[in-house]
């Protein structure tokens, strides 16, 4: 689901809101009446979050597992900007985790984060040696990657983002590779924390066409807080659409 | 815009195969080079693993230098009140220096694909201005053409496109190219026994061809930069895997030693088959008649009048211009 209402000059966030949990309240009901009852859905239009939340509340008969939205091109310029940084192939660096909603307040996360070296996975922590750039200019980058792009090719992300939505769906379907795991929006069964009935970005594997989130990962202070931040962002837009609609 | 497609699937692994790394060089002028950097980083945050290099430059002799495929794109669009002469003058400069630098810089064996209009006399010029680049190695898109004829084959008799084969575009990629029903294959069968419809097959078939880059432009305001794309692709392909037996793909080339009675030292679109190995022969089971003739013919001229009008830029003299009419295609940038 790519197309949704963008937001123009003027408009307000609650204006934005408005006018697409209307489109995709109306095509959830389509959904329900048509689509194969184990259809995928992959939602890329923002909010996307809360478009695909809104998507599975008024499309009871697609199973909840089915509904995603996408944080994989976030995901993927995370890997950039490390690959980047430690001067090594993208192909090595992996396990990068895109915490929550697909806005400002997303989360990418390093601390369990490794790079192939030829002895063996080492942490990108410890061979970036930078906490502090990765606690701030690594995230704003990841973060503003979009308008970078846009103040360069006068264009929006498109290609980029049409790359990381197919990487979604071949993982989603094929599996990911042993050891590696993706991020993706998915709808939160109360992993980490996360209050469940919110589409939230996890780190997950994927296998036989059915993903799960990566369960036991170490969360520390500084995360715990990111992590809260972002989904009492998505509890407000989950609050605000409902409103919107009524 | 037909970059920008183009550059992901040659980062996919699409164009070349996922045994094959691939490094992107690419060609900007001082106005576009921050666009390309804009490119390039989308290029980067896609983390394509075949994709080890991405460099951009203004000066052909850098970003040419050991080049094996060089795909020429750009061209200066017509402006307000441009005569196809001058059309042709302003771009067969800019394909006149491309054809040095690869000459100069660029591998020995280098494959050259022209897209920028009018692609068939860019070619030509570009190729004249590189001696010690083998001729053969040069070519002009006219695969675009092809996959529209195919696919109006196809939904004409009604079948799947992968049942259309064998099919031709002869000449200049401009409105005199000749879309090929004589020779054309639909499962096996000559398509004049499919369809029966000979007034379409000689009158609307072709047109339905060449006004399909109009009518894209009519429907959402850009030119097909996308299905160029492809055929771009299907292009590079068909040199580097074995054409299926029996078959053959259409790419303008270099007429010299042609067995269909063509003029020699012209860039003219013909069918082609390959072992995959980057080389070409020209097919030599293709028959004729008039109607086809006649059209052959028709383009062959307006070919060779192309060639007068840019002899000062292959070295043939003093250029003389009579292009009566304009003959570019519609929707085409």
């Amino acid at each position: 689901m790519v197309g949704g209402f963008p937001r123009k000059e003027g408009m307000e966030r609650k204006d934005v809101m408005s006018k697409n949990v209307s489109i995709y309240k109306a095509q959830a009901s389509a959904f329900e009446h048509h689509a194969a009852p184990d259809c995928k859905v992959l939602v890329v239009a923002n909010p996307a979050n809360t478009n695909a939340l809104i998507l599975k509340e008024f499309a009871p008969s697609i199973p909840e597992k089915n509904i995603s939205c996408l944080t994989r091109l976030d995901h993927n310029r995370a890997l950039g900007q490390i690959s980047e940084r430690l001067n090594v192939h993208v192909n090595d660096a992996k396990n990068v985790i895109i915490w929550g909603n697909h806005s400002s307040t997303q989360y990418p996360d390093v601390n369990h984060a490794t790079v192939t070296t030829s002895s063996g996975p080492k942490s990108v922590r410890e061979l970036v040696a930078n906490d502090n750039w990765l606690n701030t200019e690594f995230i704003t980058t990841v973060q503003q990657r979009g308008a970078a792009i846009i103040q360069a090719r006068k264009l929006s992300s498109a290609l980029s983002a049409a790359s990381s939505a197919c990487d979604h769906i071949h993982d989603w379907v094929l599996g990911t590779p042993k050891g590696t795991w993706v991020s993706m929006g998915v709808y939160s069964d109360g992993s980490y924390g996360i209050q469940p009935g919110l589409v939230y970005s996890f780190p997950v594997t994927c296998e036989k066409g059915e993903w799960s989130i990566v369960q036991g990962l170490k969360i520390d202070e500084i995360s715990r807080a990111k992590m809260d931040a972002t989904a009492k962002e998505l509890i407000e837009e989950k609050s605000l659409a409902y409103s919107c609609l009524n | 815009m037909i970059s920008n497609h183009l550059l992901f699937k040659l980062a996919s692994g699409e164009v070349f195969g996922p045994d094959q790394p691939i490094a992107l060089k690419l060609l900007g002028s001082e106005r576009s080079f921050q666009a390309l950097e804009g490119v390039a980083m989308e290029l980067e945050d896609s983390l394509y693993p075949l994709l080890k290099e991405v460099s951009i430059g203004i000066n052909p002799y850098e970003v040419f230098q050991d080049a094996e495929w060089a795909l020429l794109i750009g061209a200066k669009p017509r402006g307000p009140g441009m005569e196809r002469a001058d059309l042709l003058d302003i771009n067969g400069k800019i394909f006149a220096e491309q054809g040095k630098a690869l000459n100069a810089v660029a591998s020995r064996n280098v494959k050259v694909m022209v897209v920028g209009n009018p692609c068939n006399t860019n070619a030509l010029i570009c190729l004249k201005n590189a001696p010690d680049i083998p001729a053969k190695n040069f070519h002009a898109l006219t695969r675009l053409d092809e996959n529209r004829a195919k696919c109006q084959l196809a939904l004409k008799a009604g079948v799947f496109y992968d049942q259309v084969s064998n099919v031709t575009i002869w000449g200049n990629h401009s409105t005199t190219q000749v879309p090929d029903f004589l020779n054309a294959r639909i499962n096996g069968s000559p398509v004049k026994e499919v369809i029966r419809d000979t007034k379409w097959l000689q009158e609307d078939f072709t047109e339905k061809v060449q006004k399909r880059g109009g009518v894209l432009i009519k429907k959402w305001g850009r030119s097909s930069a996308a299905s160029t794309s492809v055929s771009i692709v299907d292009g590079i392909r068909s040199l580097v895997t074995p054409t299926p037996e029996g078959d053959w793909f259409s790419s303008g080339v270099y007429t010299n030693g042609n067995p269909y009675g063509i003029a020699e030292d012209i860039v003219f679109s013909m069918p082609c088959r390959s072992k995959g190995d980057g080389d070409y022969e020209l097919a030599m089971d293709v028959i004729f008649d008039n109607h086809l003739l006649e059209r052959i013919t028709k383009t062959e001229a307006e070919l060779l009048a192309e060639k007068r009008c840019v002899a000062h830029l292959i070295g043939e003299g003093v250029a003389f211009c009579d292009l009566p009419e304009d003959t570019m295609l519609p929707g085409e940038m």
